[in-house]
């Protein structure tokens, strides 16, 4: 894991003595360490980093020659694989040609820098979110809405700097609000969280943001990031909130979580490690309360287990995103329920008997934790999976049809807000993307 | 030939400050442990511990819980503080997985 010690604007390498896996689990065979012993001394007299001088080590511009255009992108693609700059699927090279057509979506110069990338710290600008959306197959009237969120990203209240390289497959969900959602044909309806060739901008831009956790950030599987699984990692979840299907007086999620005013173009960042489609209608001839209850019974149900993972966002981040269709928030507000309500009601019917905590082993990961509000939350049974009501994320999205939502498990210390800022041309990449792609889809 | 030139996605790194000199031995000198409290530090440092005390015999090593333990506090500010406050010559993290 030397990223860790790049990352602290040392040398990216380190003193460091690594064994098999095995001797770290319980009840191992420690032997190893006594072989050893002599590597961990040289550790602290005898080793030398191989960076001998502080500095930028701006990298030079790559080349590629093929005997035709597809030969050179072959190329090109096999290079990133052979660098660890890909992800497997087909990139773009990021051209100047190309990087200069988008950085047309920036409201900032191309050289503002964003900050470090965690863990690695690789340098990260404005241009480097040009790159990585070029590569992505990415649009100019995409890269506000990415930088605004790798601005959250790089927020330490967002917590990426221990999730970047940590073992539970955090991947990070970005939540668009404000007209730029609709206009750039980012997805709030059916499918939004892809994929979708009608709206590809979450597509692009999550992708975009995975490679520069990687590239940037040095997430590389089983070297950089230990995430058992990854999940979801391909294109992270980039979607709009259903501002359009928003009940009247339910505010819509970036005013009400970050507090930006309605109609603000905003971004919301939060880490989730799961995903999970949940079966919200009622089946036979239930009547609109019932069907409302029950299904709000359900989803309360899926959030009630013992995630672990979850108590780094106890406190100040959330428990998880539950997203519903807007035809369900028009028949839940119709019944009188509220964003505030139905997260008091997730609360409440989330928690878990100390009991059933005790026999998965859950007080022990509690009473370890850096937060005194989660530690004293073992006083409470049943105990509650989030300090607090408003801590959960209820966001309005995925087309018209009652039948399911979606609970994004929660592994996420903060959730990190972040206005939209766009070129003073926009207007004009709007056009342009009408005329490459034809009208939006209905 | 068609060619192709792009720019390196991997960026920049800034190297800020060098890593901390090497002592010349550990004979004669002070060692302190940081500790995660994961992964079987529990048992490893304490055997390190023991290790270096056997190998290098005028050598003083701290306790495995000298300083603070736990993933949340060996990074801080204040631990680094009392690391240096406690005039050690080298220091020994682990364990992380």
């Amino acid at each position: 894991m030397t990223n860790a010690v790049a990352g602290l604007g040392l040398a990216p390498d380190a003193a460091m003595v690594t064994f098999p896996i095995e001797m770290f689990l319980p009840g191992s065979d420690i032997g190893p360490l006594d072989a050893r012993r002599r590597e961990i001394y040289d550790g602290l007299t005898r080793w030398r980093s191989a960076f001998d001088r502080a500095g930028d080590g701006a990298p030079p511009r790559l080349r590629v020659e093929g005997t035709s255009a597809e030969d050179a992108l072959a190329r090109f693609n096999h290079l990133m694989l052979i660098n660890r700059w890909g992800d497997g699927l087909p990139l773009w090279p990021p051209t100047e040609e190309r990087v200069n057509w988008i950085l047309r979506g920036a409201a900032q110069s191309g050289e503002r820098r964003l900050g470090t990338f965690p863990p690695r710290g690789g340098v990260t600008t404005v241009k480097s979110c040009a790159i990585a959306l070029a590569m992505a197959g990415g649009r100019p009237e995409y890269l506000p809405v990415l930088v605004a969120a790798v601005e959250a990203f790089l927020d330490p209240e967002s917590g990426s700097e221990a999730l970047q390289a940590a073992s539970g497959s955090a991947f990070p969900v970005v939540i668009v609000n404000g007209p730029i959602g609709p206009r750039i044909r980012l997805n709030a309806g059916f499918g939004c969280l892809g994929p979708d060739p009608q709206r590809p901008a979450g597509a692009s831009i999550g992708r975009a943001l995975r490679l520069l956790q990687q590239n940037l950030g040095g997430a590389l599987p089983g070297i950089g990031t230990m995430a058992n699984y990854g999940g979801l990692r391909y294109t992270n979840l980039v979607f709009a909130e259903d501002e359009a299907s928003l009940p009247a007086g339910w505010p819509p999620h970036g005013s009400d979580r970050h507090g930006f005013a309605p109609g603000a173009d905003s971004v919301s960042l939060a880490f989730a490690n799961g995903a999970t489609n949940i079966r919200r209608r009622g089946a036979r001839k239930e009547t609109p309360e019932e069907d409302a209850l029950q299904g709000m019974h359900r989803m309360a149900d899926f959030m009630r287990v013992p995630n672990m993972a979850g108590l780094a966002g106890y406190e100040h981040g959330t428990p998880g995103i539950i997203m519903i269709p807007g035809v369900v928030a028009q028949t839940m507000a119709g019944l009188g329920w509220t964003k505030a309500s139905m997260r008091e009601f997730f609360w409440e019917h989330s928690r878990i008997p100390l009991a059933d905590l005790r026999r998965a082993g859950g007080p022990a990961w509690i009473e370890i934790d850096t937060s005194k509000v989660a530690r004293e939350s073992l006083a409470l049974d049943p105990w509650p999976i989030t300090a607090r009501p408003e801590n959960f994320v209820i966001v309005v999205a995925g087309g018209g049809h009652p039948t399911n939502s979606y609970w994004l498990q929660g592994y996420s210390p903060g959730v990190v807000g972040r206005p939209v800022a766009l070129p003073v041309e926009f207007d004009r990449l709007i056009a342009e993307a009408e005329r490459d792609l034809g009208p939006p889809a209905p | 030939m068609i060619t192709l030139e792009f720019h390196d996605p991997s960026g920049a790194i800034e190297v800020k400050q060098p890593h901390a000199p090497r002592v010349a031995g550990l004979a004669g000198k002070r060692v302190g442990f940081v500790s995660n409290d994961q992964w079987q530090a529990y048992r490893m440092l304490p055997r390190l511990k023991a290790l270096l005390e056997a190998d290098f015999p005028s050598i003083e090593v701290l306790a495995v819980d000298a300083f603070p333990q736990g993933n949340g506090v060996i990074g801080s500010e204040e631990t680094a503080a009392l690391v240096k406050a406690s005039g050690v010559d080298a220091v020994i993290i682990g364990n992380a997985a």
